[in-house]
């Protein structure tokens, strides 16, 4: 409703007292306006004088300056950027002697790392769970319906302590880590896969093989021409196949002593289990939206592709889901932001997480409230980094003439 | 019969080669995961710590002999649930057979008559409170002052020995009914300020929405409970009543957006015609649109009461000994040993019941609500 409408009385209006009205209207409004406005900046004005006077009576002053100063501590895992003589910045471990806010950088990144495997793990099962709902085979998705039920109405948090005392820290010490095939440890010290390390010189040939390997790897990921996507995939294998036969590129393979394990890629137990918890969760989320979409799908879909002679299996793939993926993905935008959300409880078994260091930082310097504003700016730039990248998406999805 | 099971099982699980593979990878996995769980809860699993740390368990560090307070507590909750659920559900005889099924479970399990007794009489009282609403129509009339004063006198009878003493699944219940409770209005609220005439409100009523969507609740919680005593130093608040804030000013959000679908729900065409009879803005809001709005979400806000319950276990940032922290307060005895798999099961399956009967409450719910709706 405008504010400019009124009921204009029957008959003849007179012009002048239709304005006044008008002006009289617009007086009132701006004047509950402006005392709304008085009195909201009253009232931070307000708070934030209590908070100066408590902050006081504790003889702490409310600055940034804390940042700057040596934090004393050390942080198990996690990497913080260092601006050295470089141009750039490099990323490198923590270390005790770094300023809180390099501590405050390293939470960032072991939270944003959790959030986008978990991203990416999360989706692929809570695909697979949600297809599964809806599959043929009677066990199948019953089983599929009981996971999704199950977790979906326990508590996250005692999850994540089931995952990583229950699960996580009952796995077998090192000594007698149990040892996969293709080198993968599974110990109560972690995990421990193989992972591909770089060995190239600053040559021009491993830089244009590098450069070529990672242009095959968008092509193949982006497909950016469309119809590329098969030749970019045979030219990242065999440029990958260069590459490891020339030794520029080699496999990693942890190696176990007594007690402990080096080389390849490790994940801390604490990781594990996070991971473990909020990727299951968050799945079993996914799933529900998944079936839902698949759901709502018209009936007649499913029939003419039937019709043409498609396999169920075929419909799924190549007629449902790329369909389905287009209305999901704001619902996905939610999950994504209610899982980065949830790695906050990390704190629980120790991962060293944005609100964990936030939480020693406090702790040490007595500057909670200034910490605060750093942990919610951060989280709610997260959030707004995984909307802002969800909408891309759907709006690269969504093309004009591929409307629902 | 068994042309029958072949047919079905031909039909169900082998209808195509590749869920005859599925089904013969799944089926014996499940059957030995199955298997080997329930050879473990009833071999291996030493289950004697659950009735003997029931009391823990159930109301934390609350003083022994002041357990009555807590049953009583417990008897207000049941006959206030009683009584909400026979506004949905005729009371039937068999129902009376579930309801008798928990105490008589707790006898079973060697509770002894102070714990099978009072629970005897809970389940009575939410009896009575079910089938007096279902053929009372009066009842229902009473039952929101009724609920009002059965809530303040929760407080009353739980108050004396210590608010701090709130523990167990107990004080998961009370935080997840405080919350429910005390966010509805401030979520309504919010609602309309972000449908509000004034740029101003709706700004601050957004922003106050978006901001708290996007935090994570354990921080919310966590900020309040520092920020309280700086705010107002001097004024000693007990940490169960800022959890408590926490989870409201935190849950508010998630109430308005509820409500502001709910809202968005009702057709144009009701206002209008509010409109032209003349009533005020405020009349239309009370008495048109929130009633029809509150009716298209209950489904969602009861989803949202299993949420809050599902996040109670939170509390442990501040330091509250809920349900998840008694039970790890129980697995820290040296007394019981390794115990872990039997604790964790029964949190979990207790987390289970409680979380599907709220979902198919909730499912019901929203099966009654849509029947003459249109």
């Amino acid at each position: 409703m405008s504010i400019n409408e009124t009921s204009a009385a029957p008959g003849v209006v007179d012009r002048d007292q239709q304005q006044a009205r008008r002006l009289r209207n617009r007086l009132r409004y701006d004047a509950i306006q402006f005392a709304i406005i008085a009195l909201a900046i009253a009232l931070v004005g307000v708070l934030a004088y209590c908070v100066k006077e408590g902050l006081a009576a504790k003889g702490i002053k409310f600055s940034f300056a804390f940042l700057a100063n040596t934090a004393g501590f050390d942080i198990s895992e996690g990497k913080t950027l260092s601006f050295g003589e470089e141009i750039l910045p490099v990323f490198e471990a923590f270390t005790s002697d770094r300023t809180n806010g390099a501590a405050f950088v390293t939470g960032i990144f072991n939270t944003a790392k959790v959030a986008v495997l978990a991203i990416v793990f999360s989706t692929i099962l809570g695909t697979l769970f949600g297809v599964g709902r809806l599959s043929t085979n009677w066990v199948v998705r019953n089983l599929c319906f009981w996971i999704v039920e199950f977790v979906r109405n326990t508590p996250l948090l005692i999850q994540l302590v089931f995952w990583y005392f229950a699960v996580v820290l009952q796995f077998p010490p090192l000594a007698s880590a149990a040892k996969w095939y293709g080198g993968v440890i599974i110990s109560q010290q972690g995990l421990h896969f193989p992972s591909l390390s770089w060995a190239g010189d600053g040559s021009p040939i491993s830089i244009a093989l590098a450069t070529a390997t990672w242009l095959a790897f968008a092509g193949a990921v982006f497909d950016p021409v469309g119809k590329m996507r098969r030749a970019c995939m045979i030219a990242l294998a065999v440029m990958i196949g260069v590459l490891l036969a020339t030794d520029m590129l080699s496999v990693d393979y942890p190696v176990a002593s007594r007690f402990q394990a080096s080389g390849g890629t490790s994940l801390s137990p604490e990781m594990a289990a996070l991971l473990l918890a909020i990727v299951v969760n968050s799945a079993c989320y996914i799933a529900e939206i998944v079936r839902g979409a698949i759901d709502a799908l018209p009936k007649g879909q499913w029939e003419a592709a039937g019709s043409l002679g498609l396999s169920r299996r075929d419909t799924i793939s190549d007629i449902i889901l790329p369909q389905v993926f287009r209305v999901v993905l704001p619902s996905f935008g939610n999950q994504y932001i209610s899982l980065t959300k949830n790695t906050a409880l990390g704190i629980a078994i120790g991962y060293p997480d944005l609100f964990n260091i936030y939480g020693t930082v406090a702790n040490q310097t007595g500057h909670s409230l200034e910490g605060i504003v750093i942990v919610m700016a951060s989280y709610l730039l997260l959030s707004w980094t995984i909307s802002a990248v969800v909408s891309f998406a759907d709006r690269r999805l969504n093309v004009v003439g591929a409307k629902r | 019969m068994i042309a029958y099971a072949f047919k079905w099982s031909r039909h169900n699980l082998f209808a195509k080669p590749f869920d005859a593979l599925l089904s013969l990878i799944v089926i014996p996995g499940t059957l030995w995961l199955i298997y080997s769980a329930l050879a473990w809860a009833f071999t291996t699993a030493q289950w004697d710590i659950i009735p003997q740390s029931m009391r823990v368990l159930m109301i934390g560090i609350f003083p022994a002999d002041q357990v009555w307070r807590a049953w009583t507590a417990v008897g207000i909750i049941g006959a206030l649930l009683g009584a909400a659920l026979g506004c949905v559900f005729s009371f039937r005889v068999h129902h009376a057979f579930i309801l008798a099924v928990p105490p008589l479970a707790l006898a079973v399990s060697g509770q002894g008559m102070e714990v099978s007794g009072p629970a005897a009489l809970v389940v009575a009282i939410l009896g009575c409170g079910w089938a007096l609403t279902s053929y009372v129509p009066l009842a229902r009339k009473v039952l929101l002052p009724a609920s009002f004063t059965g809530f303040i006198s929760i407080f009353a009878v739980m108050a004396p020995p210590g608010v701090g003493l709130w523990g167990g699944l107990l004080l998961s219940i009370l935080l997840t009914l405080v919350t429910a409770v005390l966010s509805l209005p401030i979520g309504i609220l919010l609602a309309f300020g972000r449908r509000s005439r004034f740029s101003s409100v709706r700004v601050i009523c957004t922003g106050y929405i978006e901001i708290m969507r996007s935090l994570p609740l354990i921080l919310v919680v966590y900020w309040i409970w520092i920020l309280m005593p700086v705010l107002a130093t001097g004024w000693n608040l007990a940490d169960v009543a800022r959890g408590m804030i926490g989870f409201t000013i935190f849950y508010s959000a998630y109430v308005a957006e509820y409500v502001r679908s709910g809202l968005q729900a009702v057709p144009q065409g009701q206002t209008e015609a509010a409109r032209s009879l003349g009533m005020s803005e405020f009349d239309i809001n009370r008495s048109i649109v929130l009633p029809q709005a509150l009716r298209v979400v209950v489904p969602p806000l009861v989803g949202n009461v299993l949420d809050i319950f599902n996040a109670a276990p939170l509390v442990f940032i501040i330091g509250l000994t809920d349900f998840l922290r008694a039970g790890q307060m129980i697995l820290a005895n040296p007394q019981y040993g390794d115990r872990t798999y039997e604790v964790y099961s029964f949190l979990l399956l207790t987390y289970f019941l409680a979380g599907s009967m709220i979902t198919y409450a909730a499912r019901k719910l929203e099966a009654h609500m849509a029947v003459g709706s249109r």
